[in-house]
């Protein structure tokens, strides 16, 4: 048997030590007695500020959107059974950043703090119902991908219009955040707003995992054994579309995470859908921490943007995992 | 006592009508094989009599309830379906894939109770591929996948199993061993549809053939009484030698 009972603790370990590394590490280094000093709600203010109030949540911030972008992007491998399906691919993320940035030009996120991720809930959710109608109406998986880039191109440029618009060079960096994805300066307050709607999509996903499995076999026969194709395709797209919309609404479109992280942990879970959920997760939610450390101890004078590294890492992964596929259903 | 009885069944898309006034009955320790040429409607009298294609007129009766009224999971547990197209998506191994077969128990690969366990384990023997459950299905060959798929069907030990061409693209011995395995099931107390294009080995296996042409069920019957030169020729446009239950296909006429 190639599933390993050993994966899930050991990603759980990896998850808490690149989280506590994320509070040691930054602009002013401290020890690992300090930070745990400050976790335990130690004497020094500063020590418990910067940790309780910066590099803790962002670090969170980095892992949430990670997790809903891995669980979403194994949910959307399943249902399509194709291994390059992503919401960053799919065009799901930049509809949602799209949706998102809409609801602060127009000022309707200071209504509001519900406002952002309902808006960002509401663009990853129509991408992805325009995603899964198209994969009812055709088979092949080429076609899907096409219609996300489609789907980015459009959202890119309706931002770039929007950015032209632009009143004053404020709006137009916080549209920046959106489009290529940054979880610097996130707090709990804004994490308390996005996480609701990430753990029901991921609750979503979980529950009618089981289908996943089913499709290995194609449509035909997963119906066949007894799945409900109609039933699954809602919840899958549901479950992602809230996942992903959250993530989003906390960190903006970051891409390729959901494809690394699925295409990692399949072999070890003997390339089952279902049972990619949870590891693809944490493991999605593991490289973003650690990017996100990057990002900060990168020495550049302007911080880069989490989601242009996630690119640099994902792209080429995403180009290496294409060239390597052979044509099974397309 | 589980049967399908079809009567009447009707199908029209797009103002074409694939099928018309179709009828027939399945029953345990039947093993019937349904011909006719390509386009004749042997996949969609399958699909409409499964409810997976909505009929437009006649009556399915799929173990005493309408098909169309059947959830997925419960027809499902009535009557094992092999399609046509057998993708495999991902590279499961062997085990994974047979257990799918129990998916309408609630199992799921990984997930298996001991009554789900020992329907697996059995269908794996039944179907001879004790050696393989651990390979990954992208290094099977096409009769160790051919056998895959029946073993994942029989695992849901339903009554019943449909099989929409099991062997097709399989060299003669796999043919024969696909073929042996669905006539065991048989013996054992199941019914069996089976859509062929290899009329020699319908005639040795089947008790019942259905010939099918243009959407309506030609003739039905054991092949004793069927199976003639008239007939071969009526359907397949061949000329054929028949001796009680060998078939030699001469040509096209």
């Amino acid at each position: 048997m190639t599933r390993t009972s050993w994966l899930i603790p050991a990603l759980l370990i990896a998850s808490v030590l690149a989280m506590f590394g994320a509070c040691l590490l930054g602009s002013t280094p401290m020890s690992p007695a300090r930070v745990l000093s400050a976790f335990l709600g130690g004497t020094d203010a500063a020590d418990r500020l910067v940790v309780w109030q910066i590099r803790l949540p962002r670090a969170l911030a980095a892992y949430l959107v990670g997790a809903a972008l891995g669980i979403s992007g194994a949910a959307l491998q399943g249902l399509l059974r194709n291994p390059l399906a992503e919401p960053g691919v799919l065009g799901v993320s930049a509809s949602a950043s799209l949706a998102a940035t809409f609801s602060l030009y127009y000022g309707l996120a200071a209504v509001s703090p519900w406002v952002l991720p309902m808006a960002a809930m509401f663009g990853a959710l129509a991408a992805t119902s325009l995603i899964a109608i198209a994969a009812i109406r055709t088979q092949s998986v080429v076609t899907l991908i096409l219609i996300g880039v489609g789907l980015s191109s459009f959202a890119g440029a309706a931002m770039s219009l929007l950015m032209n618009l632009a009143p004053n060079p404020f709006s137009l960096s916080d549209m920046i955040n959106w489009m290529l994805g940054s979880v610097a300066n996130r707090s709990f307050r804004e994490i308390g707003f996005s996480v609701p709607f990430i753990l029901a999509g991921a609750a979503i996903l979980l529950a009618s995992r089981r289908g996943l499995s089913a499709l290995t076999l194609g449509e035909e026969a997963a119906s066949g054994i007894g799945l409900d194709l109609r039933r699954q395709r809602i919840l899958t797209v549901l479950g992602a579309g809230l996942a992903t919309g959250g993530s989003v609404a906390l960190g903006g479109a970051i891409g390729f995470v959901g494809i690394v992280a699925p295409h990692i942990i399949r072999p070890f879970v003997g390339h089952d859908a279902a049972r990619s959920l949870i590891p693809s997760a944490m493991l999605a939610g593991l490289i973003l921490v650690l990017a996100d450390i990057g990002v900060r101890i990168l020495p550049s004078t302007n911080e880069l943007k989490l989601g242009v590294v996630a690119a640099l890492i994902g792209a080429p992964a995403f180009v290496w995992i294409a060239m390597r596929r052979r044509a099974i259903n397309d | 006592m589980t049967e399908i009885i079809v009567k009447n069944l009707g199908l029209t898309k797009d103002g074409a009508t694939l099928l018309e006034g179709a009828g027939f009955t399945l029953r345990p320790g039947q093993l019937i094989a349904l011909l006719g040429p390509n386009g004749a409607g042997k996949t969609s009298l399958i699909r409409t009599t499964l409810g997976m294609e909505k009929r437009c007129s006649g009556t399915v009766n799929l173990g005493g309830t309408d098909s169309e009224s059947l959830s997925p999971m419960e027809r499902a547990r009535r009557v094992a379906y092999l399609p046509q197209q057998r993708p495999l998506a991902w590279p499961n191994s062997v085990r994974d894939v047979v257990a799918l077969g129990r998916f309408a128990y609630g199992a799921a690969p990984g997930r298996l109770n001991p009554k789900d366990a020992k329907a697996v384990d059995t269908a794996i023997e039944l179907c001879d591929l004790t050696e393989l459950t651990t390979r990954h299905t992208d290094t099977l060959s096409g009769g160790e996948l051919a056998r895959v798929h029946c073993a994942r069907a029989f695992a849901a030990e339903a009554p019943l199993l449909i099989a929409d061409e099991p062997v097709a693209a399989l060299d003669p011995r796999q043919q024969f061993r696909i073929m042996n395995i669905i006539q065991a099931y048989v013996d054992r107390g199941g019914g069996a549809l089976v859509v062929l294009h290899d009329i020699p080995l319908a005639a040795k296996y089947a008790s019942h053939l259905i010939w099918m042409q243009e959407g309506r069920i030609a003739a039905e019957g054991p092949p004793e009484q069927t199976l003639t030169a008239q007939r071969m020729a009526d359907i397949y446009g061949v000329r054929a030698r028949i001796d009680g239950r060998k078939v030699e296909i001469e040509g096209a006429i």
